[in-house]
């Protein structure tokens, strides 16, 4: 049975239903107008081809893959529509379709260096620099910090990273890094369809992590936590998974930590895959509201739009994905933000890239608050 | 040079689709049809202005070619699906908002607007388009004006026609009109040519821009649901409510059957049905809206005068606003929206007869006969008052369809039909939301008699060539 087949009933459901409800918050379909980039289009598409309706052209290849994998859809849907994407993506490849060219690079990276953006595995440890983490042995810790290949690799996403870890050793949580050793959780693999790579990827990881004794990984990508945590169920593990902001939101609600309230009107981005795809919404926002003055963009917590760079539509189609960060901007700038405030290494160099408003870590605002660490940040000054 | 050829140079190739997967998506809308019955257009058109549809047309006019023009594809009865292939105007591309006008409480927008841009648009200005059927965040308000579907609100605001002030339309032709009468919410002066074009399916002409008469955004609303032992009591219920004077903004009749395809969210939450008494053969579902103290009195005065009709209020509010998320919030829990749950074995089927109001009850007995009949499994009946203060409402008859199965789908439409011929001996009409499309074509006449000889003479005269939506309303060889 193909992997599309196994979605048949749903496709059927949905070819049934028409309801069109997933078109009012797909951002690609939003900003391109053509039915064949929304779900409802996609699943029918899909249907159309395992009927033997037409054959696989470019335009059957552009549904499949124009799409960021935000889950918009899902949130008005009972159908598993993210999936039947990621099965689509899958099926083009195991029947002929080379990958999109950005996209064919990541396996060979992940299995050179360890990280999909073709950095040296050195990289992945130059943000411990100076902190004197622990590093991860077998039996030593229960709790893994897992940094993530985009923010560990990409030095401007260093400082998140940094604000992390000593925000954990504030909250007292004894921890340890993977250093060089950290693998590659997959992500990007699953999302465009190389799935058999990421399987044999996360057989690898697992062990590792087992090997470790460790009982809790807490990630700093909203795109590893959904990917490990998931990982972890379908393997029946007991390895608990978190999100760096939820752990640290703690530190917030207890009252632990003295900070700077400013005036300075702030808006919060929900990363897709920690927000719709991941259930964690409201901790980020109260960080925000206890360091400034929050207010809330109309698409927000399940009704958040992608910032466009998921799923590989950034490197595929950067022209779209440009588009999708600009409405966005445009939504936080309407809603009186100055800043936006996100927790995702992918969102906040997208938002960066348009101009007109500051975009600042969540980490990094909560560690600027803290008195006696408030310097400036220079990566909070405009675009 | 192929029309397609002269298509792409009139357009830009960026506006023009033709890969059959793309034809395969833009073919079908949510109407019981086999999937052998399906015909992709042949051509996919994305039009951003008026200019852009009056070049297609004029493409299509010069070489005879279908044009068919849609929206969301959300149709029940196939309205916007090009069943003779040709050109498809996808108008959901043209969704800009031209005007908003406040202070004169009117807004300008093109035909591809969804119902939902549109109130996201003017909602600053403290207004709203009152035209709300469940479809509204795909159904355009283009396709609302040719399907001339249903509202919520409609006893308070009426149909789409109450809310059309002006329509520009690109004719078979391909000449550009405005209908109607501006911003004067009414007029006296020539024909009503605008009002031609609720419930025309496209067969006038292709709308590309309208203006529309905006209400104040009411402060407050209170839904209420009461049963009744029969569905007659309720008419004579909301019947007595407007002598009494009342502003109703919301009613709707529904039998005891229908009630549980209505309360998805209920059961979502509690994991069953929900109870009603045994002996509750109707619900009515009511809302009042506007200032608080004045809903208050309003629904005191309401709910006081219920026990001289049998009537009970629905005291469990969780019934009620899983209803009304259903009709009109769309508030269901994240992940578990009602349509495809209510859609996995079987597609939503309906009849849209409308009857006298007297004749209510008795039309329900008949619409369970038929369905019965056919032995088609029952989803039961919805009246919707449709019509500005008064009791005139359309009659939503549905069952479940299988439309993988021929079999089911072919007695499905003969259940179609003998209601809608059935209203006509009732003194009703065959159709008060879905229109005619193919399905009423073949026996229209029943209906309208010798005056649809003169309705063929009007569309000729907007459409010369029958080149606009051909097959609905009329049989094909009939529009020419």
């Amino acid at each position: 049975m193909s992997s599309l087949e196994e979605f048949k009933d749903e496709l059927e459901t949905c070819f049934g239903t028409s309801c069109g409800f997933c078109e009012r918050g797909c951002p690609v379909y939003q900003t391109m107008k053509i039915k064949t980039l929304c779900m409802k289009g996609r699943n029918r598409t899909m249907l159309g081809l395992i009927q033997g309706r037409f054959e696989i052209t470019p335009a059957v290849v552009q549904a499949a893959f124009e799409c960021t994998l935000c889950g918009n859809c899902d949130r008005w849907c009972s159908l598993k529509n993210t999936e039947h994407t990621r099965a689509f993506r899958e099926y083009l490849l195991k029947h002929g379709i080379e990958p999109i060219k950005e996209h064919s690079s990541i396996q060979a990276s992940i299995k050179n260096y360890g990280n999909p953006w073709f950095q040296p595995r050195s990289a992945r440890n130059r943000w411990t620099k100076g902190l004197n983490l622990p590093k991860a042995a077998p039996g030593k810790q229960d709790v893994v910090f897992f940094a993530g290949c985009t923010s560990a690799v990409t030095k401007q996403l260093n400082r998140s990273l940094v604000a992390s870890a000593k925000l954990l050793q504030r909250a007292g949580v004894s921890f340890a890094t993977m250093g060089q050793d950290e693998p590659c959780c997959g992500s990007t693999l699953l999302r465009v369809g190389q799935t058999d790579a990421f399987n044999e990827l996360s057989k690898e990881n697992l062990k590792k992590f087992k090997s470790l004794g460790i009982k809790k990984i807490v990630t700093a990508c909203p795109g590893c936590y959904t990917t490990l945590k998931k990982m972890m169920e379908d393997a029946g593990s007991s390895i608990e998974v978190v999100h760096i902001s939820r752990e640290i939101a703690k530190l917030v609600r207890d009252g632990r930590l003295k900070l700077k309230k400013s005036d300075e009107r702030m808006t919060y981005h929900d990363p897709c895959h920690l927000g719709r795809l991941g259930g964690v919404f409201e901790e980020p926002r109260e960080i925000v509201r206890a360091t400034a003055s929050f207010v809330e963009m109309p698409n927000n917590r399940y009704e958040s739009r992608c910032c466009g760079a998921g799923a590989g539509l950034q490197s595929a189609f950067p022209k779209l994905s440009k588009e999708l960060a600009s409405k966005r901007v445009a939504e936080a700038r309407a809603a009186g933000a100055t800043t936006i405030v996100t927790s995702c290494p992918f969102c906040e160099t997208q938002l960066r890239t348009v101009p007109g408003i500051k975009v600042v870590d969540l980490m990094e605002l909560l560690l600027d608050a803290t008195e006696g660490d408030g310097k400036n940040n220079d990566s909070r000054k405009a675009s | 040079m192929s029309y397609i050829d002269e298509l792409v140079s009139a357009l830009g190739k960026e506006k023009v689709l033709l890969d059959p997967s793309e034809m395969f998506v833009y073919g079908a809308d949510w109407s019981p049809r086999t999937p052998d019955e399906f015909v992709p257009p042949d051509v996919v058109l994305l039009p951003r202005t008026t200019k852009d549809v009056q070049r297609i047309v004029k493409v299509a006019y010069a070489h005879e070619i279908p044009v068919t023009a849609g929206g969301g594809l959300t149709g029940m009865l196939g309205g916007a699906v090009p069943i003779y292939g040709g050109i498809y105007i996808d108008t959901t591309t043209m969704n800009s908002v031209v005007e908003i006008d406040s202070r004169n409480q009117t807004v300008r927008v093109q035909a591809g607007a969804t119902l939902q841009e549109i109130n996201d648009a003017v909602h600053p200005y403290d207004l709203w388009l009152p035209h709300q059927p469940e479809s509204k965040w795909v159904s355009t308000i283009g396709s609302a004006i040719a399907c001339d579907n249903d509202s919520t609100f409609g006893v308070r605001y009426g149909k789409i026609l109450n809310c059309l002030l002006s329509a520009e339309i690109v004719t078979g032709k391909g000449e550009i009109l405005e209908l109607g009468h501006r911003k004067a919410h009414f007029t006296s002066s020539g024909y009503k040519l605008k009002d031609l074009l609720a419930g025309s399916e496209g067969t006038l002409g292709v709308i590309t821009e309208v203006t529309l008469k905006l209400e104040p955004i009411p402060a407050t609303r209170r839904v209420d649901m009461l049963v009744f032992p029969r569905m007659g009591a309720a008419v004579d219920y909301l019947s007595r409510l407007l002598k009494a004077g009342l502003c109703i903004e919301a009613a709707h009749i529904n039998c005891k059957r229908r009630l549980k395809f209505y309360t998805h969210s209920y059961k979502q939450k509690f994991g069953k049905d929900p109870e009603i008494p045994a002996w509750a053969e109707a619900l009515l579902a009511i809302a009042f809206a506007g200032d608080q103290e004045v809903v208050d009195t309003q629904r005191a005065y309401a709910i006081k005068i219920a026990k001289d009709f049998e009537a009970q209020l629905v005291e469990e509010r969780d019934i009620v606003d899983a209803w009304w998320a259903s009709k009109y919030t769309l508030d269901f829990e994240p992940f578990k929206q009602k349509w495809p749950d209510s859609q996995k074995q079987k597609k939503f089927g309906a009849a849209d007869p409308g009857v006298p109001v007297g004749r209510l009850e008795e039309f329900y007995h008949k619409f369970i006969q038929v369905a019965e009949k056919h032995n088609l499994e029952i989803i039961g009946m919805n009246a919707y008052l449709e019509h500005p203060n008064s009791i005139g409402f359309s009659l939503s008859c549905a069952v479940f369809v299988d439309y993988r199965s021929q079999d089911e789908v072919r007695r499905f439409r003969e259940f179609h039909d003998e209601l809608s011929k059935l209203a006509v001996a009732f003194e009703g009409t065959m159709s008060t939301f879905m229109s005619d499309t193919y399905q009423k074509a073949p026996y229209l006449e029943l209906e309208h008699g010798p005056s649809l000889k003169y309705m063929r003479e009007v569309k000729r005269l907007f459409d010369p060539k029958g080149i606009l939506n051909p097959g609905k309303k009329f049989l094909k060889e009939e529009s020419r």
